[in-house]
This record gives structure tokens, C-alpha cells and sequence, in this order.
């Protein structure tokens, strides 16, 4: 609700935009400081995953405090989860002097705003899903944290094939739209190569809800696993319709684009048992800049990072890492400072390639527990594999210009 | 100054006083932008009585008739921007010929298909459109020797067209035309039994107003480089409908305090408190119960209650419904 800090955050604000003069308003950023800008859906549909992410950043800003002898501070930025207000915004933050973005969690957001950051010679980097981003739609100014659908399906489904070598015949369900069709484009190749029959596939559109009766079409195809490759809460819907249709007792079920923690408090251990799950990050990886991670942030907030809040954090420590690296806050030099970047990431060592501006880390290929196998709340899945597949920049059709 | 002299007055005081008061040259150009959305979607809902959720086709398909035309041919951007209201004013016409045939709530129901229908398309042929990621990469070319490259120069061409359309309308909402329009609203069987052609009537303003938004899309496309799905989402339908009744149907003016109001104070409380949706709502049920006639209506209420307002009332400058001549005479 809205307390009273908020009432007074409005009022001064409301004071300051609106009624005085361009000229008698105090400029942002003024006094040499370097902001971090955060566009994230921090209200709309996506609202929970934004609030973690710029958690994330605003823990990172707070504990580094100065970078280059300058205050380091950050401007959470409301994309309202809509291309347009998020490029308008984005706009605006640029005119009033900040380069360094780090954000975007929706695909269509994030292209936009990267076109717009690289108008304006900043630095924007992402955990958007959509290939795009370093793909066919790839510029100077915009880099990409998330491994894109290729990796995420050769990390979760060809480890799985290898694991499951009796079921031969797989049914996948798909969003119709760039994103799924990537997915399922890149586990057409890994069937064909491994001689899966692929029985059969249902297309549903980007605003479904009801999945029983893609569901039922899959049960009548008989399929030994099915592979969901939607996401979001679409996902949740599937796999809990899936469920209660007693199709995780007679098929094996690959969730490969899973949001991690937030996605799997929601669904709960009994629906989770058994399940494999594909994810870009879990707390309970093994490397030591994640331990130290999830040391602070059980530490300061009592909670295990989730992916929104991981990611945002480590972008943001990229690109503050990447401005010390150049001596400069200015957009050009940062990006060259990141341009071939490795550091001891999240996942373990990870890259920036220079290329495409992807970054090369680890996907994971996870497996619900049981909640009686769970040693605290958080501890839904086990990591079962995990590794780096990415195809080269000319494959992803990255033209940098 | 007669009433529509005072509006366009006032219209023009709100272009000039934006730059002073606003330091964000997108944020004033989006006012302007959703404030000719908004007055196009009041001579459908204030002169015509139609409540259209089909506002956001015309302004999508605005967005992308203007993108496309600018991303793949090399036409001026004057010729771009007459294309987009083309393309707004045409498919308005259809969707207008076909909603009309209903009335009431299956005129509403009509044209929340309609768009429905147009989002999926724009949705399903992703190669034309850019689909869930937006046609992106639109440029935006000079006008003449003028660039447009910076958010000021932007907002002083958008307010200009701005000012040009909203005089525009004010020529159609105060022609026979127009006033028909009301007399339809008014008494759509009257109106008819007198003879005027009711359908005709009702088509043109869909048209006018399809044109209008339309073109308000296009200059959105310009002002963010893209055309995203969601400028044809219905939401943006009903963003232009909270607009228009916010601001108050009684005259041309009010869609412009509307879309003013709503899209400064979204920004402002979008970064205050991320549950700033529940205060628009909480506003729109006051205006609902309390302020039919929109902020006009507050502000000639605020200027009455001035000493000098008593004398010389605002209440004039409102477009009064029209009273049958005579209750028992008939028609």
C-alpha cells in the first residue's frame, strides 16, 4: 500500500516535475555521479520480476557506493511492462545524462530499448529471451546476459535424450511466436539428429490461458516425454493442467525455460517432483562468486536470490567492472571495456563475446524433489547437468554494424 | 471570443506552456500525440454518442503504416504521415460500416472483436509487423531542412500538427456535419425521421476519427523509433477511451486536459509506487460517481465559483445536448 513515505516521495516530486521551470529543476545525475539506469517492469504483468531485479541493482550500487572517485547511484526506471513507456522513459533518463542501463526483462522491451540506448552511444545490457537481441537485431550499445534458446534446448533436451534413452517419442507445446519457434526449431535439430520421432506439436498463441486441450492432444499422441516451451506463467498453467491429467506419471515432462525460485515457489514441490526444468540460474549453483552471493543476500534480505534478482545484480556489477576497466563512464569506452570481458560470473567463469555481444555461460538442466527430500524451502530441484552451447555470431545472423 | 476561439486558445496555451513546464521533450510530445488520439476518439464518444474500443486498430495500424513506409521506401515524411491517416481513415470506414449495424452494447462488443481481430493479424504475420517484438528500427527523417533528430524539434512539429488537426476538428465538430452528429447522439430516430442519413453520418466521423488516430499513431512510431504490438492492443483502446472521459465528452478542449492529465500523472505515479494502477482506477471510479463531466467540468465548476466566473461562466463554452424544439410537438 501506499505508506507514508510514499505519500511524501509523491508530493515532492509531483512539486518538483511538474511546477517549476525546466531551468530551476535540479539536473539528475548532477554532481558527477554515475547512475545506473534500471528499466524494469515494476508494474503490469511482470511487476514481481522487476521488484527482484532492481533489488539486485540496488544491492550491487549500495555496496560498491563510488566507482572512478564518483558516487555511484541507480534510477529505477517503471517500463509498466510496455515497449513504448520503456523506450520513452529511456529516452528521457539519456537526456538527463545516464549511459549505463541494465534491464529489460521482456524481449519486446528490450529490443526496443537497446535500438534507443545505441542511438544515444550508451551501454544496455539484458536477460531478455529474445535471440534477436544478439542475433539478426544485434548493435554496439547492447549486450545479453541470457544463453539464447539454441543453448537453452541443447543444455536441457540432448542431456536428457542421453539420460532417457527409452523415450523415443517426444510432443512439444509451443507459444507461436519468435521465442518458442526458436525453441522448438533448435529440439527439431536434436531430434533429427538422434533419431527421435517428434509425434507431434500444438501451437498456442501468446495470450493463453487453457491448455487442456493442447494437453489432450498430446496424450492421444502417446508421446515418452513432453517438452514445454513456453514460459512464465503460461508454463505454470501447462505444467499444472499437465499434472492434474496424470501425464507426469506415464511421461517424462522438460520444462526448458523455467524463471527459477519465484516460478517454483508458485508451483510447490508436489507439482515440481520429478519434473525437469531448464534455467539460466539457481541459487544453488556452485561457484564462488554465486556462494558469496547468496551469503549477502540471505544476510540482507533473508531470502535466496531468485534469477531476476542474480542477474540484475551481476549486469550491474558488469557494467560498473566494465566503466573502472575504461576509466570512463562514457557509453563507447565501457562497451569496448566489455567487448571480450571474463570474469568469475554467476555460473561459474564467463565471457562477453565481442563478436555478438552474448554472453557465453552455463545453462542447467534441473530435477524437482521431493518435499520430503527438500533440506529448506527453497530447495526445490537438484542440478542434474549443466554447460555452455552457443552458436557462432554468424549463425545467430549478428551484423554488427 | 466565441467558443471555439477560446478553445483553440487554449489548446494553443497548453503546446506553448508544456516546454516550459516539462522537462522531458518525449514525455510533452506523447501528451500531444495521445491528446489528438483522445479528441478524435470524443467526436466519436461526446458528438456521436459511440463508444468505440476500436480506437487502438486505427492507432496501431497508424504506427505500422508509417514504419513500414519509412523502413522500406524512401517517400518524404510528409507522404508517410498522409499514408498512415489514409490507412486509419479507410479501415475506420470498415470497421465503422460493419459495428454500426448494432447498437449498444453489441456496437461495444463489435468493435472489442474488431480489435481483437486486428491484434492477432498484426500478431500472426510477424514477418510484416516485427509481431511480439514490434516493427523496429524506424527512422526519422527530416522535414525539409528541419531534423528532427532531438526531442524539442520533435514536440515543436508534433505541437504544430497538434494545433493544425485540433482546428481541423473543431471545423468539422462545428459544421452542419457536426451538429447533425449531435442530433444523433441526442435522438438518433429523430435525426433520422427528419431525413439525414444516419449511417452515412455515423461512417464519416469513424472515418474522421480513424484518420486522425491514425496519424497520432504514426507520430508515436516516429517519437520511439518503434511500432510495438502493443500500440494495437485493445488496452491502448482503452487508454484513449480513460483519456477522453477523464477529460470530459463535452467538447474538443476536455480530450486534451484528459490525455494531458492521464499521461503525466501516469508517469509521475509509475515512479512513486509500482501499484499506481489502483489510483487510476480509484480516479476513474470518482470521475465515474462525481465528475461526469470530466476535469472540464471541474474546471468550469472551479471557475463559477470565482466572483468573476459568475458573470461570465465557462458554462457557455460547453457543447449543450440537443433539446428537442418542442417535447410535444414530435417530429
Amino acid at each position: 500500500m501506499l505508506n507514508r513515505r510514499d505519500l511524501l516521495k509523491l508530493s515532492s516530486v509531483a512539486v518538483g516535475s511538474l511546477l517549476l521551470p525546466t531551468g530551476l529543476r535540479p539536473a539528475f545525475a548532477a554532481g558527477g555521479d554515475i547512475t545506473i539506469g534500471a528499466p524494469l517492469p515494476m508494474s503490469g504483468p511482470f511487476a514481481a520480476n522487476g521488484k527482484f531485479g532492481s533489488m539486485g541493482t540496488a544491492m550491487l550500487v549500495e555496496e560498491v557506493g563510488k566507482v572512478l572517485d564518483r558516487k555511484l547511484s541507480y534510477l529505477e526506471i517503471d517500463t509498466e511492462g510496455k515497449p513504448a513507456t520503456a523506450v520513452r522513459k529511456v529516452q528521457e533518463a539519456m537526456e538527463r545524462g545516464v549511459t549505463l542501463f541494465s534491464g529489460g526483462i521482456l524481449s519486446s522491451e528490450a529490443l526496443a530499448m537497446g535500438k534507443e540506448v545505441a542511438k544515444g552511444k550508451g551501454v544496455f545490457i539484458t536477460t531478455a529471451g529474445a535471440d534477436e537481441i544478439t542475433g539478426s537485431e544485434c548493435n554496439k550499445s547492447t549486450f545479453r546476459w541470457s544463453v539464447p534458446t539454441f543453448g537453452a534446448i541443447e543444455q536441457t533436451v540432448r542431456p536428457l535424450i542421453e539420460q532417457l534413452p527409452n523415450a523415443k517419442r517426444w510432443y512439444t507445446i509451443t507459444p507461436q511466436y519468435v521465442f518458442g519457434d526458436g525453441l522448438l526449431n533448435a529440439a527439431k535439430a536434436i531430434f533429427k539428429e538422434k533419431g527421435i520421432e517428434h509425434v507431434g506439436n500444438s501451437y498456442h498463441s501468446l495470450t493463453e490461458k487453457e491448455f487442456s486441450g493442447y494437453l489432450t492432444n498430446a496424450m492421444a499422441a502417446k508421446p515418452d516425454a513432453l517438452l514445454i516451451l513456453n514460459f512464465g506463467s503460461q508454463s505454470s498453467d501447462t505444467l499444472r493442467q499437465a499434472v492434474s491429467f496424470g501425464m507426469k506419471n506415464r511421461m517424462t515432462i522438460l520444462l526448458a525455460w523455467a524463471s527459477g525460485l519465484e516460478q517454483f515457489e508458485a508451483l510447490g514441490p508436489e507439482l515440481m517432483e520429478g519434473v525437469y526444468f531448464g534455467a539460466q540460474y539457481w541459487h544453488g549453483i556452485d561457484s564462488p562468486f554465486n556462494r558469496e552471493l547468496v551469503a549477502k543476500v540471505q544476510t540482507k534480505h533473508k531470502m535466496n536470490p531468485n534469477y531476476a534478482f542474480a542477474s540484475a545484480y551481476l549486469t550491474t556489477k558488469i557494467l560498473i567492472d566494465a566503466a573502472a576497466k575504461a576509466g570512463s563512464a562514457d557509453g563507447p569506452a565501457v562497451t569496448q571495456a566489455m567487448e571480450g570481458m571474463k570474469y568469475a560470473g554467476l555460473t561459474g567463469d564467463e565471457e562477453i563475446r565481442a563478436a555478438d555481444h552474448q554472453v557465453i555461460k552455463n545453462y542447467y538442466l534441473l530435477k524437482g524433489k521431493a518435499k520430503s527430500a527438500m533440506k529448506d524451502k527453497d530447495d526445490y530441484a537438484d542440478i542434474i547437468s549443466f554447460g555452455k552451447s552457443f552458436q557462432s555470431p554468424e549463425q545467430a545472423q549478428c551484423k554488427m554494424a | 471570443m466565441n467558443r471555439a476561439s477560446l478553445h483553440f486558445l487554449l489548446a494553443a496555451l497548453v503546446a506553448i506552456a508544456l516546454p516550459l513546464f516539462m522537462r522531458s521533450g518525449t514525455l510533452a510530445s506523447e501528451v500531444l500525440i495521445f491528446a489528438m488520439a483522445a479528441a478524435a476518439c470524443n467526436l466519436l464518444l461526446g458528438y456521436t454518442g459511440l463508444l468505440s474500443f476500436g480506437q487502438g486498430i486505427f492507432f496501431g495500424l497508424g504506427s505500422y503504416a508509417a514504419g513500414l513506409t519509412l523502413l522500406h521506401t524512401s517517400v518524404p515524411l510528409a507522404l508517410a504521415l498522409v499514408l498512415s491517416a489514409i490507412t486509419g481513415a479507410v479501415v475506420a470506414t470498415g470497421v465503422g460500416w460493419l459495428s454500426i449495424r448494432r447498437q449498444g452494447v453489441y456496437f461495444v462488443m463489435l468493435t472489442l472483436a474488431f480489435s481483437q481481430f486486428f491484434y492477432f493479424l498484426a500478431y500472426t504475420f510477424k514477418d510484416i509487423t516485427g509481431g511480439d517484438n514490434g516493427l523496429l528500427n524506424i527512422p526519422r527523417p527530416a522535414i525539409g531542412p528541419f531534423s528532427l533528430g532531438e526531442s524539442w524539434t520533435y514536440y515543436a512539429f508534433v505541437a504544430v500538427l497538434f494545433l493544425l488537426l485540433f482546428a481541423a476538428l473543431q471545423r468539422v465538430a462545428s459544421s452542419t456535419f457536426g451538429r447533425t452528429l449531435l442530433a444523433v447522439r441526442d435522438n438518433e430516430e429523430r435525426a433520422r425521421a427528419i431525413g439525414f442519413p444516419v449511417r452515412n453520418f455515423k461512417i464519416t466521423a469513424f472515418a474522421i476519427s480513424g484518420a486522425v488516430t491514425g496519424l497520432a499513431g504514426a507520430l508515436h512510431a516516429l517519437l520511439i523509433g518503434v511500432a510495438p504490438l502493443s500500440n494495437i492492443d485493445y488496452h491502448m483502446s482503452e487508454s484513449i477511451l480513460i483519456m477522453t472521459i477523464i477529460g470530459g465528452t463535452g467538447n474538443l478542449f476536455a480530450s486534451v486536459l484528459g490525455a494531458g492529465f492521464y499521461v503525466i500523472v501516469s508517469d509521475l505515479l509509475s515512479s512513486i509506487w509500482p501499484r499506481w494502477l489502483l489510483l487510476l482506477g480509484g480516479l476513474l471510479i470518482v470521475v465515474a460517481l462525481f465528475m461526469q463531466k470530466g476535469l472540464w467540468g471541474l474546471l468550469e465548476r472551479l471557475v463559477e465559483a470565482l466572483p468573476m466566473g459568475r458573470k461570465s461562466s465557462i458554462n457557455s463554452s460547453i457543447e449543450p445536448p440537443i433539446q428537442p424544439e418542442s417535447e410535444g410537438r414530435g417530429i
